[in-house]
């Protein structure tokens, strides 16, 4: 028999009531994680979390290592090449199958487990391609299991346009077993693993998408493997993740990531130094040196996979003679913009290519000097009689970019090229086909490790520069074929060297003027590393 | 008084037409959606799917009759950013500005009237020279410098009140309060001049003359008389309640209908700001209604000449 005295009575009492507090201590005390708020300029331009929707800068940075992950991920921290993501390994059955071996155990943000049919949903006609049918063949489509409620979920219209131009000849993704799938592709393709890195191809759950009402609903809360989740969005006003305890790749950083959307410089920096952000994003170059005037401050970050281009409109009449248009390439001093403009946190890149292009970068490649000699006298040959050429500028779309017009229309002034500004608002004004059509900037990305992901994307048959008829050229046309269907690296390589030859010099279609860099203000006290990319990583190690 | 109604009613309505094909017009031939909205890097098949699914590929005219048909049968139409209803995107900022604003308007009206009449009524003195200089700094100074300046001191400098966002009633303080200094400014100085203006008429020397006292004075004659242009400028107030916030909503990152405006005129997203602009429209004429109605009630003779209308 059990004697209750007074002692042991109390004594029971307080063991119960410790059993009660205790467990949720030590869970409190286990999730000591910090949560933070992120400062951005722009959450999202398209409303929505989907990544064939948003294809942005902005949505880089907050998919990237965040929410969204690919079969083949990407060293974000490091040099950008690829390492193993949702997939352990792969291996190439032919020039057109790749075979990839999932990670077994990833969780989707919903608890359900990730198998070669979440894969195979994710390139699939509902998901991804619509009607659209790829340029060699019809499409494969291996597994069609009951949808639910995929009547209402109508992709946007942009949506399969988009897919398939990261996915221009995928015939479909087959099942092997449980956790091994194979893209096969209608032509040979050696982009295959670069194009899977992408966060086009990132991986959802089926069942989420199966269960939600509409595509809006989805797109808005999208689960997926990422070290994050979505707890709540409001378009235009915040973004809220919360730690996915079950990430495959270790307990995140952070227990909550708080994206406020902030569209004004000042107001971003205030919030910074007042101590509501942790973080700040998209500061300008020229706002640098104020913030780290206070001691407890710094700015983080620099060049990213995207450089800043002036481009040519060879149909007119001043720019048909391409000396012309080498003598703008060489009147830029592009170390002097880079010096003055972004305080020499950016770089002359070695033209249209990065360093994550490993085997394929042209290392010997540079962009053209700095002569103004040398384009004065290409003019003279040229017969240019100082016409106006237009200029057509958006109101720094890009950063720096107005200072940086009015740097260059003083360059090329200095060798004779009578450039003349002219502001236009938005971007159906700059692409427009009028006689003042000229000479206007651009941005190039670099999806994945190849050139195909850039020069022949934006400057080959099917890119923008071709499409609204700035420019073409016969055998770029033929070199982006090739560069599209051969697996013979080196022959590849020596295409894109003279893919490079040929717009940048003998037929300039672009000139490339420096990288594009993006900076994150912070306090010093927090440790986070910025990577080389719109991308904000914050899984584990990144953060305390 | 069924005539003035009617007429009214009817210009309010060309009114509202008006402001709607000029929005239409302006925004359709000053900037192609599709390519604003998908950026410069999508692809071109992508641009041309999405012209096609949202009828940019037609003639701006049909485009224009389909648009204003759909709004006479009670469609404002869908946001072709993100697929939702213009409605529903609207009603669901309003509360969020009608936040900042309505504060802001009592604010002002609290600070303004009183100031300037009592400016008045200490004409010349330094009370009133010091309640001048304050008004005209008020409405000359922008509102992102007064709001920044506002900022720096309240949250950088002392870190009393938060810079930016909606996340409790301490946020919106300093949006309210750079909202509301402008406006004060300009209805002292209203208040005063009108004031000033009662105060030098014969019937107030009458009013004094027969031994009233001078708060039933100032009170019973010379306030009501010198409301009318107060009560105009407060109209207009009123009238921007909806749509007033755009500079200090972007500046205090308030997600107010001011922001939503500001991203969707840059995204041309039709809808959206035709949706914007009927509601701003509705309430300026409702506003100048009112202030109508209240002129009559104010001014006998007005009354007298609407009855005869």
């Amino acid at each position: 028999m059990v004697n209750f005295t007074r002692r042991s009575t109390l004594g029971l009492g307080a063991a119960a009531a410790g059993s009660l507090i205790l467990p949720r201590f030590s869970i409190a005390q286990a999730d000591q994680r910090p949560s933070i708020t992120v400062a951005v300029q722009k959450i999202s331009n398209s409303n929505t979390l989907d990544t064939l929707r948003e294809q942005s800068n902005v949505g880089t940075r907050i998919f990237n290592s965040s929410l969204w992950e690919t079969l083949i991920g990407t060293k974000w921290l490091s040099d950008l090449t690829a390492t193993p993501g949702l997939a352990t390994e792969w291996r190439r059955i032919d020039d057109k199958t790749l075979e990839l071996k999932l990670r077994q155990g990833v969780k989707f943000h919903n608890g359900d487990e990730m198998t070669a049919e979440d894969v195979v949903f994710s390139f699939s006609k509902e998901r991804m391609f619509g009607n659209t049918q790829p340029s060699t063949g019809k499409t494969i489509f291996v597994t069609e299991k009951n949808p639910l409620g995929r009547e209402s979920k109508e992709l946007p219209v942009e949506i399969p346009a988009v897919a398939r131009r990261f996915w221009p000849a995928l015939l479909g993704v087959e099942i092997v077993d449980k956790y091994t799938v194979r893209f096969v592709n209608g032509s040979s393709d050696v982009t295959m693993e670069g194009r899977l890195s992408a966060v086009a191809s990132a991986i959802a759950s089926r069942r989420a998408w199966d269960e939600s009402k509409s595509y809006l609903d989805w797109a808005r809360k999208p689960i997926t493997t990422g070290p994050y989740k979505v707890a709540e969005f409001k378009p235009d006003t915040y973004l809220i993740y919360e730690s996915h305890d079950q990430y495959w790749g270790g307990l995140p950083a952070l227990k909550r990531i708080r994206f406020v959307e902030v569209p004004e410089v000042a107001s971003r920096i205030n919030g910074l130094l007042s101590g509501e952000y942790d973080l700040a994003s998209d500061i300008p170059p020229d706002q640098i040196q104020g913030i780290e005037k206070n001691a407890g401050f710094e700015v983080l970050g620099g060049t990213i996979t995207n450089h800043r281009l002036t481009v040519f409109d060879k149909t007119h009449p001043q720019l048909a003679n391409p000396l012309v248009r080498r003598a703008f390439t060489h009147a830029i001093d592009r170390q002097a913009i880079v010096d003055s403009l972004w305080a020499g946190r950016t770089k002359v890149p070695a033209g249209l290519q990065w360093d994550f292009y490993a085997d394929m970068l042209i290392k010997d490649w540079k962009v053209p000097e700095y002569n103004p000699e040398l384009a004065r006298k290409l003019l003279k040959d040229a017969g240019y009689k100082g016409d106006p050429i237009p200029y057509r500028l958006l109101n720094n779309y890009y950063t720096n970019q107005t200072p940086t017009a009015q740097v260059l229309v003083e360059m090329w002034n200095q060798v004779g090229l009578n450039v003349q500004i002219e502001m236009k608002e938005n971007w159906q004004q700059i692409l427009e086909k009028t006689p003042t059509r000229a000479v206007r900037d651009w941005s190039n990305s670099a999806n994945f490790s190849d050139p195909v992901s850039s020069i022949v994307a934006q400057h080959g048959p099917n890119g923008q520069q071709q499409q609204v008829g700035e420019w073409t050229n016969e055998e770029m046309n033929t070199l982006s074929n090739f560069m599209e269907t051969s697996t013979d690296r080196a022959k590849r390589r020596e295409a894109f060297a003279r893919m490079l030859q040929i717009c940048e010099r003998d037929d300039p279609a672009y000139t490339v003027l420096h990288q594009n860099a993006v900076f994150t203000a912070k306090s010093k006290k927090t440790k986070w590393k910025a990577a080389a990319s719109f991308a904000m990583d914050f899984r584990a190690g990144n953060w305390g | 008084m069924l005539r003035f109604f009617l007429i009214r009613a009817l210009r309010a309505f060309m009114t509202i037409v008006l402001v709607v094909t000029f929005a239409f017009v302006v925004l359709r031939l000053s900037g192609d959606p599709a390519l604003i909205i998908m950026g410069p890097e999508a692809p071109p098949d992508a641009i041309i799917a999405f012209r096609k699914a949202w009828g940019l590929d037609q003639p701006i005219w049909i485009q224009y009759l389909s648009y204003f048909g759909a709004i006479l049968g009670g469609d404002l139409g869908i946001s072709m950013r993100d697929g939702q209803s213009a409605i529903s995107l609207v009603m669901d900022r309003i509360p969020a500005t009608l936040q900042l604003t309505v504060p802001a308007l009592i604010l002002k009206l609290m600070i303004g009237i009183p100031s300037g009449v009592y400016a008045a009524l200490h004409r010349d003195s330094a009370v009133d020279r010091g309640v001048m200089a304050g008004a005209v700094i008020g409405f000359t100074m922008p509102s992102f410098v007064f709001g920044l300046i506002l900022v720096l001191l309240f949250s950088v400098t002392w870190g009393l009140l938060p810079s930016g966002g909606r996340d409790s009633w301490m946020h919106a303080i300093l949006p309210i309060v750079t909202m509301s200094i402008g406006g004060a400014g300009i209805l002292a100085r209203f208040s005063r001049s009108a004031m000033i203006e009662i105060l030098g008429q014969p019937y107030m020397r009458t009013a004094s003359a027969k031994g009233l006292p001078w708060r039933r004075v100032i009170w019973e004659h010379a306030f009501p008389n010198a409301a009318i242009p107060i009560v105009t400028i407060t109209g207009f107030m009123v009238g921007t309640l909806i749509a007033g916030a755009v500079v200090v909503e972007s500046l205090f990152s308030w997600p107010g209908i001011g922001r939503l405006l500001v991203v969707s005129v840059s995204n041309r997203d039709l809808a959206v700001v035709q949706c914007i602009l009927l509601m701003v429209a509705a309430t300026m004429v409702i506003s100048n209604f009112v202030v109508d109605i209240l002129y009559g009630y104010l001014d006998p003779r007005l009354r007298n000449n609407q009855a005869r209308h």
